[in-house]
């Protein structure tokens, strides 16, 4: 038999294949460093968890940030000298604002204004003697509302460190949804309120009257009378309750907080303390903007904006400190703490990253301040549009439940193969086997997630890969009736079965590709076993099958195979 | 066991053995039942059946559950036996508007049900439904706390989530069925499509309406259960399509009929052995899965009955139709070379 060899080692490499991924579902392989260790992991569904999505109030920042920009215009235009009337600001959710003039002339110089300052960011959409019509550049709009998307991202990721969640996950839906999954969270009710508080931004000046070791010493102790660690309590209540422990033994008007390490996953893993200034009243209020720009040579950067009020405070509190570390905090967070290098007196400060990284990561830190101090600066609204909130128990109960129902469906099929086809089912079964290894082994490798709608298309799977097997021995049924010896009948089986076994699995692919395209959550899950069934099937029913009986009646010799 | 007992045991199920009523002097015979000479009746049966589901769909409307309808579910359990009365009593107390109590599963397990208020706007509901979950766990918390109360699953779907829901839905289904279509003339003569499509069509519809005569609300698992029903039924009648264009140049000069009513007797047990091992499946889930897993398993076991018998009564039979209606020489080529 031609190529019966080599098939052959393809069908055991694939199952070895198979094995070597499955294994890390149910035996712990993480000594073995070189074994991958993806697994399957369970869906919200199924393990408990808090969905939420979330929506954020884009274009209510977009206005707050044209009312902003026209008083900054405002200013300039003054210094400028261009006599201005006012401002309408009635299409500022579209970032679209109008500056109503007295003059064509003063109309003319605020194009040329526009021009020269703001080149990038805003366009003269008309003018006339009365009005001139501005709007943002729809790049710098769609920045601006990825801005905000990631900022209340970043602003609920923040607070998620608080439950010390396994794997939270908090991403984009859609131009102006977030999802946010939260598995095992018991506690959904504070979950939901922590997410829908405003961010606090404040700007705080580091106090250097205990060293680095001191505030370590004491805090080892205070968790040691406590006893408590960042492991047993959530950030928040471990702040409070360390800083009113070390109440009397820190200076006055000071408390700590901490910056999470580089490189670590929480704060738990590793957090580095700061003694910080309390007296400092600027807070996120003062803060207009701020952005990632770049530096002469081209080295990324943080630009901020104060508003009038915002810059005098600044200016003052820089000029005071000079040469000491400014905490910019965000939720009792330290994001970063920059060193103050002179008196910022215009509201317009810098700050600059180390030169010690690359410019990618550098890049990454700009635009994870930038976007620390827009979500205290800026804070969008979150309106909570969809929960879907399941118990440990009841995830427990469905999938005990989905499991056996499962169990004794793929049983009834084997037996009934076994029955019915004889020597020939007893093969399918083989495949059929194989084929539920497999789907595990994809699964688990591609890290997908098993819902229960999952594991119902994966019991339907086991219910249709026989039909391949059915179609392929109802085939050699007829050739064997036809009177054709048992190997013509297995060739001309395999092979004229074959249009219609594609047919019906590029039917059923079909449609669980729209499902996966249109579908979200649990549904995904469904269509995922559903095509990664497919897959399985035309491997282990089709291709295997045919392997092994290949090789009983070519390489053993059997004379006979009831079907 | 040898070859001569797979014979016998065939012959024994009378699979291809003459029952030939026809005159024709060719002794081969198309197989054992004559599909196509109850094509009226069947045919008739099943335009009855959609007519009647879609009467009885457009009069009772579809029962979407609070996926598409927006709403808030809460399943809550108790230890203690609770009536379904001392329970909604006490909800009703917190005057949160309409509300449904239904049990749910065995022992008392129960699932209380808000839907957004009509007027009111999008962000009123949103706050309203998120109220809503807080303040029945109180209520749950200090009215049952001796029966051991136990809130097993909260679902909230504000009014946009909703109405994008329905429309990705009913997207979904478009797509399904025009990506079919394609396909299917695509892989087939023309006059393969309509069949298909309405055998599709029968199935689907006939499913929803038996779907909410039992009860059932329909959500997003049952629409994806709908639609893979979809995928499932069809590969049923592209097997049997593949079988009448594989046997048609065959038997070319004895008419459609008799291709027809070959090809089905050909596929019959594999059709019928596929669609048992998929319904036996459905069915186990169904009976022993519950929760989401069965609804859908119920989906997929009543369209796969209905399924089947679409696939011999209602696809290969419109087949013939076509052919009659349309017996231009061009068509008869070109399916034969196809």
């Amino acid at each position: 038999m031609e190529g019966l060899r080599s098939r052959t080692w393809i069908a055991i490499l694939g199952f070895t294949i198979g094995i070597i991924f499955v294994v890390p579902n149910f035996i712990d392989i993480s000594r073995l460093s070189w074994w991958p260790s993806t697994r399957l992991n369970y869906g919200l569904d199924i393990q408990g968890g808090l969905h939420l999505v979330m929506g954020v109030d884009v274009e209510g920042v977009i206005a707050t940030s044209v009312v902003r920009q026209t008083l900054v215009l405002k200013s300039e235009f003054e210094k400028e000298k261009i006599s201005i009337k006012d401002f309408n600001t009635t299409k500022a959710k579209e970032g679209q604002f109008t500056v109503n003039v007295n003059s064509l002339d003063d109309a003319k110089k605020i194009e040329v204004y526009m021009q020269k300052s703001y080149a990038t960011t805003l366009q003269v959409l008309s003018i006339n003697s009365t009005i001139v019509e501005l709007k943002y550049f729809d790049a710098n709009m769609f920045e601006q509302k990825q801005n905000v998307i990631r900022q209340a991202i970043e602003t609920i990721r923040n607070r998620i460190d608080e439950f010390g969640v396994a794997e939270p996950s908090i991403t984009q839906q859609g131009a102006d949804r977030i999802l946010v999954q939260l598995p095992g969270m018991a506690d959904a009710e504070k979950a939901k309120q922590l997410i829908n508080t405003t961010a606090k931004l404040d700007f705080m000046v580091v106090s250097y009257e205990k060293s680095p070791e001191e505030l370590r010493r004491l805090i080892a102790e205070a968790e040691k009378a406590g006893p408590y660690s960042l492991a047993t309590l959530k950030y928040t209540e471990y702040v409070m309750r360390l800083n009113q422990d070390l109440a009397g033994k820190l200076p006055a008007k000071s408390l700590i907080y901490f910056e999470k390490n580089e490189n670590a996953k929480s704060m738990e893993a590793g957090s580095m303390p700061y003694l910080l200034k309390t007296d400092t009243d600027l807070t996120g209020d003062f803060l207009d903007n701020a952005t990632v720009s770049f530096g002469q040579y081209g080295e990324p950067e943080v630009s901020l904006r104060f508003n009038p009020i915002g810059a005098n405070k600044f200016a003052e509190l820089t000029g005071s400190h000079i040469n000491e570390q400014m905490a910019v905090v965000l939720d009792k967070v330290v994001k970063t703490a920059p060193k103050i290098n002179s008196k910022i007196p215009n509201g317009q400060a810098v700050i600059t990253l180390g030169s010690s990284t690359n410019r990618e990561t550098q890049l990454n830190e700009a635009k994870l301040i930038a976007t620390a101090l827009r979500a205290g600066s800026l804070p969008a609204t979150l309106e909570q549009l969809e929960e879907r909130r399941v118990g440990p128990s009841l995830g427990k109960d469905a999938l005990d439940k989905a499991k056996t129902a499962s169990f004794i469906s793929s049983l009834l099929v084997i037996l009934f193969m076994m029955i019915y086809y004889k020597n020939m089912g007893f093969i399918s079964s083989i495949g059929l086997l194989i084929n539920i290894l497999s789907i595990f082994a994809l699964l688990g490798s591609l890290g997908a997630t098993l819902t229960l709608p999952g594991i119902a298309g994966m019991a339907l799977t086991v219910g249709f890969a026989v039909d391949a097997n059915v179609l392929i021995n109802e085939r050699i049924k007829e050739e064997l009736l036809k009177g054709a010896s048992l190997k013509s009948a297995i060739q001309e089986g395999y092979s004229k079965a074959m249009s219609a076994i594609i047919d019906s699995n590029i039917t059923v692919s079909a449609t669980a590709l729209i499902l996966l395209y249109f579908g979200t959550g649990p549904v995904r899950g469904f269509a995922v076993t559903l095509l990664v069934g497919i897959v399985t099937t035309l491997f282990a029913n089709v291709f295997v099958s045919k392997v092994i009986v290949d090789n009983l009646v070519y390489r053993f010799g059997f004379q006979k195979l009831s079907v | 066991m040898s070859n001569k007992n797979i014979i016998n045991k065939n012959k024994n199920k009378n699979i291809n053995v003459n029952v030939n009523k026809n005159t024709d002097t060719d002794t081969e015979s198309f197989g054992r039942f004559d599909f196509v000479k109850n094509i009226s009746l069947f045919g008739g049966i099943s335009v009855v059946m959609v007519l009647a589901s879609l009467i009885f769909l457009s009069v009772k409307g579809i029962n979407y559950g609070i996926d598409f309808k927006g709403g808030t579910e809460i399943q809550v359990k108790f230890n203690d036996p609770i009536t379904i009365k001392q329970l909604r009593n006490s909800v009703e107390t917190l005057q949160l508007g309409e509300v449904g109590v239904q049990s749910f599963g065995e022992g008392n397990e129960f699932i209380i049900r808000f839907i957004g208020e009509k007027g009111a706007s999008d962000k009123e509901t949103n706050e309203k439904l998120n109220t809503v979950i807080t303040r029945v766990k109180e209520k749950m918390t200090e009215t049952f706390a001796a029966s051991g109360v136990e809130i097993r699953r909260v679902d909230t779907v504000g009014p946009q989530v909703g109405a994008e829901l329905k429309r990705n839905g009913f997207l979904a289904v478009f797509y399904c069925l025009l990506v079919i279509l394609i396909y299917v003339s695509i892989r087939f003569d023309y006059k393969f499509g309509p069949g298909a499509v309405a055998c599709l069509f029968h199935d689907a519809v006939i499913t929803l309406a038996i779907f909410m005569l039992v009860g059932k609300e329909v959500n997003v698992p049952i629409l994806a259960a709908i639609l893979s029903l979809i995928g499932f039924s069809l590969n049923d009648t592209i097997v049997v399509f593949d079988r009448i264009r594989e046997t048609e140049h065959i038997y070319k000069n004895k008419g459609y009929g008799f291709i027809i009513n070959r090809s089905i007797n050909d596929m019959l047990s594999r059709t019928l052995i596929t669609s048992g091992t998929v319904f036996v499946t459905a069915l186990c889930l169904y009976l022993f899965a519950g929760g989401v897993v069965s609804d859908i398993a119920l989906a997929i076991a009543v369209g796969i009955f209905f399924g089947t018998y679409s696939s011999i009564y209602v696809a290969a039979p419109l087949i013939l139709v076509m052919e009659k209606l349309n017996l231009s020489p061009r068509s008869v080529n070109k399916a034969s070379l196809g």
